[in-house]
């Protein structure tokens, strides 16, 4: 089962590098540059830290579904507005 | 002290320093190392010790006299051979360590790497054995090898056994990875 991820969007909105990313939650750069290019499944642990990082729920950023594109969600929270 | 009345300890300690091993190993263990150290892919360093092995081994099973003389050329390419080997063995992936756990060289990522690297190797290894095995035997009953015949089959076998264990792995996990395109 495919494992979908939006690390490099949230990575992207904090303004960090992969190697900041990686340092922080105790990892090599490459595999923070796996990780978002889905070649990589994380242990839960890995997961959860980076989750915690970016200081959001891991359903957040790990799903097996696909994940919305941005456009879409904030056309669909301009329609709300 | 003076240079000429250094015991040659401290000459070892001098060279070892010189090679800047030392150096790289503190910085890389430091806190803050002054580049971000990656394990890039060896797609090709490998296959050279592999390919070598392999014609070496060959050479044994094929054109036996080359290797009963122990002609120069013969030398030459068994000592190829055993530099090969241990070439293999000092690439990257290496045994050390409790396969498939992180550790200080290697994150969660590379230590799944590094264990399916070596579950391939093995596994190829032994096949490669179970089957070759009982082919060499039948070859030497059918051919009447001499004993210098099967000492120099099973030294070529060894050589070859020992640069696949070391290179195999390397060759695996550089192969079964994409290049990441840069940040």
């Amino acid at each position: 089962m495919n494992l979908h991820n939006r690390i490099s969007v949230f990575r992207a909105e904090h303004g960090i590098s992969r190697r900041q990313l990686a340092e922080a939650v105790g990892v090599n750069s490459q595999t923070i540059g796996y990780l978002e290019r889905g070649d990589y499944k994380p242990s839960l642990e890995l997961a959860l830290k980076i989750a915690r990082h970016f200081g959001v729920a891991v359903e957040m950023l790990f799903s097996f579904d696909r994940f919305e594109p941005i456009a879409m969600t904030l056309k669909r929270a301009g329609e709300d507005e | 002290m003076k240079p000429s009345r250094r015991s040659i300890l401290s000459r070892l300690d001098d060279t070892v320093r010189w090679t800047g091993i030392p150096a790289r190993v503190a910085d890389q263990m430091s806190d803050d190392p002054s580049v971000d150290y990656k394990h890039p892919p060896l797609r090709w360093g490998p296959i050279w010790p592999i390919a070598f092995s392999c014609a070496l081994f060959i050479l044994s099973l094929t054109w036996p006299p080359a290797l009963d003389r122990l002609s120069p050329g013969a030398g030459i390419a068994l000592f190829g051979g055993l530099m090969a080997s241990i070439v293999g063995a000092v690439l990257a992936i290496h045994p050390s360590g409790p396969l498939g756990k992180p550790s200080l060289e290697d994150d969660e990522r590379e230590a799944a790497l590094r264990k399916d690297s070596f579950l391939f190797c093995l596994g190829l290894l032994a096949c490669l054995n179970c089957l070759g095995q009982p082919f060499l035997m039948i070859l030497s009953h059918l051919q009447n090898w001499q004993t210098v015949r099967s000492v120099s089959v099973a030294g070529s076998a060894l050589i070859l056994n020992l640069t696949l264990f070391g290179c195999l792995p390397t060759l695996y996990a550089s192969w079964n990875l994409r290049q990441l395109p840069k940040e």
